[in-house]
């Protein structure tokens, strides 16, 4: 039986264990807060790293992405070469680092394999449908997980970009935010679903420049996760920004949200890469600036719905 | 090489490429076919002129037909034969006595070597010959390469600008106490007797480019891994040919860098006591280079009429090589040998005794790298991207450990100030009609210096390194440099008229300042950027 490790305990790792036991995988969990795994029967929980990475044939780290560079330093003790290592991580951390590149700076594993698209934890427990992105440059992981994972009701769908599914991600949660203002300030639907259309496109323009192919962003990953995500409105990036455009403070909204806001960090990060690359963002700059108290929600999402919305040019430039 | 394991290699040869075209689907009569249609072009083109061409000729015409109404088996015993055709021709004739004689008196050999580009001229230049030691300057992580050469197989893989090259980084191996590395040189530079003579018992084999047949292709490369495979240390050029534009190469043609993996895996496989293989990346600076007319003038060339092969250039004309060879010794003038950090075939870092590490600097277990259900094994995407980051890294590797030499900033600065005075011209027209463009010696100088000052912080970050020709004053540097332009080519890059400076050879100027493209530097020279045209300009 094939042994997979899952690192951390969030809600995350409690939907993915959840799937695989059902489906006869033998999972080992190690988290430091194990509250939340600890009552999905037929797991093995570990308070040490080592035992729990020894002999699995794939390490899932299901960490946020503020700890994903630690999870990853810590794993990195017990990785192998012939690991095949997944994360569905949403973020970046500074210098607008994905969470591929902060498992390689951190480890030796090469294959590894990011899970995107139209995820949400909350949803993989309903025993509908799943339809996955899983991005890797390696055929071996998609052939892995997909052995894996038959049986459960995950649809998985390959790419090989995984920069470009990882930007996607990522920049969605910043075009969340802004949805999530939008709402509360009473918009309406159409001008929510450009916020999310010119989300799109900043991450368009930066994928393309970090080397992601623009395709991407029209299929599953992008334009495929931004449906689901406008009509159930359950994130909780939808829901800070909803809270900033009420007048709260980004901190109290912060713990109010009693998550990780991976949006916040990325929207910083992307204004930063965006500068070094020279590239224009319309829809991220204007969430930074909201969040950051900088300028007012009305006017700045205003003034984003106000400029052309480019897709083609974001994708032929 | 060993007699024997030539002989070894051969028969190896002859049957592994023999076992991969008979697993591919496609009959061997369509195999065998497709090599006939592309001897038989090459023949036609070649009209007689190579040497091999009768026995090639009778060869082929054999072939065709017994490959009529033959049994599978028979096409079988054709296509061995075909590899060991090729084969042998790649191998060349090797002489065990001449390779024990040589290798232990290499620095005449070396100086023999050189001038054996001509018998006749070897005879009357033989008590003046220009001597080459002075002139190569090894540095870097020599002493890793030692000791790797002992723990395992050494892949060196250097920049490419002159067919002077493979004999500069054979004699620097020489020098640092190594025995010879084998090489794949063309054929072209077989044709010489003497100079085939010494090529061949120094280790290197035969590339024929002209050769299309993508069986040639699978020999070529499965004799390269076969090699590594008895444990002989290679070289190869990722750049796959000489740098036409001057450039440090970026776009690399992995396919014998990718040998070093397949070597390690068929090691494993075999449960070798050396498995190991290692990538040492190496960079090769000169202040002046023997093709650079030639090379810049292929890379000058409208789109298409460009040449991947150049037979008929300086290194073939052994006045030229020799008046090289005279001008480097006289100018004091420097080639920089620059061994770089090795990687493993998976382009981990590899530490001072030949364990890989991850980026934490902990040690890994490259066998786990490429182990299948079956054991280690190769896996074609799998190998593809371990190759890709190597790739990656040699790139990595040949802007950190490039040197910049007078000649780079002298020509960049000029260029400069070209591309400055003309800011509505692109590359193109600079070059071809830039205007009435002498410029004053002291805006040179101010160039210079600000140039300089930017190469030295780049320097002091480790991402380029600074020759002693230019660990000196704006003043020195460009005295140097134009000193330099003035001496070995036909035209000089430029020259200094009183307080002014004429740019006489434009492309040259361009060939020479290429060597600092890469590094960001336009910013400094107040120029617009030179990437876009330049980038357009090396697509051609």
């Amino acid at each position: 039986m094939a042994k997979l490790t899952l690192i951390g305990g969030g809600a995350m790792a409690r939907a993915v264990a959840r799937i695989l036991v059902k489906s006869g995988v033998d999972v080992h969990v190690y988290a430091r807060n194990t509250a939340l795994v600890e009552e999905v029967e037929g797991i093995v929980l570990h308070d040490e790293m080592g035992p729990a990475v020894e002999g699995a044939s794939v390490v899932f780290l299901a960490v946020p992405a503020d700890s994903l560079l630690e999870a990853s330093e810590q794993y990195g003790e017990f990785a192998r070469g012939d690991h095949v290592v997944l994360t569905a991580t949403r973020g970046v951390t500074d210098r607008f680092m994905l969470p591929h590149e902060m498992i390689r700076a951190m480890t030796c594993v090469r294959k590894i394999g990011y899970l995107g698209g139209p995820i949400h934890a909350r949803e993989l427990t309903t025993g509908r449908q799943i339809n996955l992105v899983l991005a890797s440059r390696y055929g071996e992981v998609v052939n892995g997980i997909r052995a894996l994972i038959q049986g459960t009701p995950i649809a998985l769908h390959r790419s090989a970009d995984i920069v470009g599914v990882q930007v996607a991600g990522a920049i969605a949660n910043v075009g969340s935010i802004a949805s999530g203002i939008a709402a509360a300030l009473d918009f309406g639907d159409t001008a929510r679903g450009v916020l999310l259309t010119h989300g799109l496109v900043d991450a368009t323009r930066l994928g393309v420049a970090l080397g992601a192919s623009a395709s991407t962003f029209s299929g599953l990953a992008g334009v495929g996760e931004l449906i689901p995500r406008h009509v159930t409105s359950m994130d909780r990036h939808v829901d800070l920004g909803r809270r900033v455009a009420e007048g709260e403070k980004l901190a109290n909204a912060l713990v109010a949200c009693d998550g990780h806001v991976e949006g916040v960090k990325t929207a910083e990060e992307a204004v930063k890469a965006a500068d070094r690359l020279g590239l224009e963002l319309l829809l991220v700059p204007a969430v930074h600036d909201i969040l950051l108290g900088r300028a007012d929600p009305r006017e700045a999402l205003e003034a984003v719905l106000h400029k052309s919305l480019d897709l083609d040019h974001a994708i032929n430039s | 090489m060993r007699a024997e394991d030539q002989t070894k290699i051969l028969d190896l040869l002859e049957q592994r490429v023999t076992a991969t075209r008979s697993q591919v689907k496609a009959p061997l009569s369509e195999v065998l076919e497709d090599s006939l249609y592309h001897e038989r072009r090459r023949l036609k083109e070649d009209r007689g002129k190579s040497p091999a061409f009768k026995k090639d000729s009778a060869f082929w015409e054999r072939v065709q037909s017994e490959l009529r109404g033959a049994s599978e088996s028979q096409q079988t015993r054709l296509i061995e034969r075909t590899v060991r055709h090729y084969g042998e021709e790649i191998a060349g004739n090797f002489d065990d006595r001449v390779y024990q004689v040589v290798t232990r008196a290499m620095p005449p050999a070396l100086g023999l070597l050189l001038n054996a580009v001509s018998p006749i001229k070897l005879a009357k230049r033989l008590p003046d010959l220009p001597s080459i030691d002075d002139a190569i300057v090894v540095q870097g992580e020599v002493e890793q390469l030692r000791t790797l050469h002992e723990k395992g197989t050494v892949v060196l893989v250097p920049t490419h600008v002159s067919n002077l090259d493979s004999i500069v980084a054979g004699y620097a191996l020489y020098r640092i106490g190594l025995p010879p590395f084998l090489y794949g040189a063309g054929l072209n530079l077989f044709t010489n007797p003497l100079l085939s003579f010494f090529m061949h018992n120094l280790g290197a084999y035969t590339v024929d480019r002209k050769k299309r047949d993508p069986l040639y292709k699978d020999v070529l490369k499965a004799y390269a891994q076969l090699t590594l495979e008895h444990g002989y240390d290679n070289i190869f050029f990722p750049g796959g040919t000489r740098s036409r534009s001057g450039a440090i190469e970026k776009k690399l043609k992995l396919g014998l860098a990718g040998c070093g993996l397949q070597a390690y895996i068929e090691n494993l496989k075999a449960d070798k006591a050396r498995p190991n293989l290692y990538v040492v990346p190496c960079t090769l600076s000169f202040e002046l280079v023997l093709e650079a007319e030639t090379l810049i003038d292929d890379f000058l060339k409208e789109v298409g009429k460009a040449r991947y092969i150049i037979d008929d250039d300086e290194f073939t004309k052994p006045s030229r090589l020799y008046e090289f060879m005279t001008q480097l010794v006289n100018l004091d003038s420097k080639i920089h040998v620059t061994i770089s950090r090795a990687v493993d075939p998976f382009g981990n870092d590899v530490d001072d005794a030949g364990v890989s590490l991850d980026p934490c600097g902990r040690s890994i277990d490259t066998s786990r790298y490429v182990l299948t259900r079956d054991g280690p094994g190769p896996v074609y995407d799998r190998d593809q991207e371990y190759t890709r980051e190597v790739g990656e890294r040699i790139v990595d590797a040949f802007l950190r450990d490039n040197v910049v030499e007078c000649t780079h900033v002298t020509a960049y600065a000029i260029f400069s100030l070209l591309r400055e005075y003309n800011p509505r011209m692109n590359v193109l027209r600079v070059i071809r009609t830039g205007g009435e463009d002498d410029l004053a010696l002291a805006d040179l100088y101010r160039r210079t210096e600000s140039i300089v000052g930017r190469l030295r912080e780049l320097d002091a970050d480790r991402r380029i390194r600074l020759g002693p020709s230019v660990k000196k004053s704006a003043e020195d540097i460009v005295a140097d440099g134009l000193k330099h332009f003035s001496i070995y080519h036909t035209r000089p890059a430029a020259q200094r008229k009183g307080d002014r400076v004429v740019p006489t050879d434009r492309t040259l100027l361009l060939y020479y300042q290429n060597r600092l493209e890469g590094y960001d530097l336009d910013a400094v020279g107040g120029a617009t950027s030179l990437s876009d045209d330049h980038r357009e300009l090396a697509d051609q």
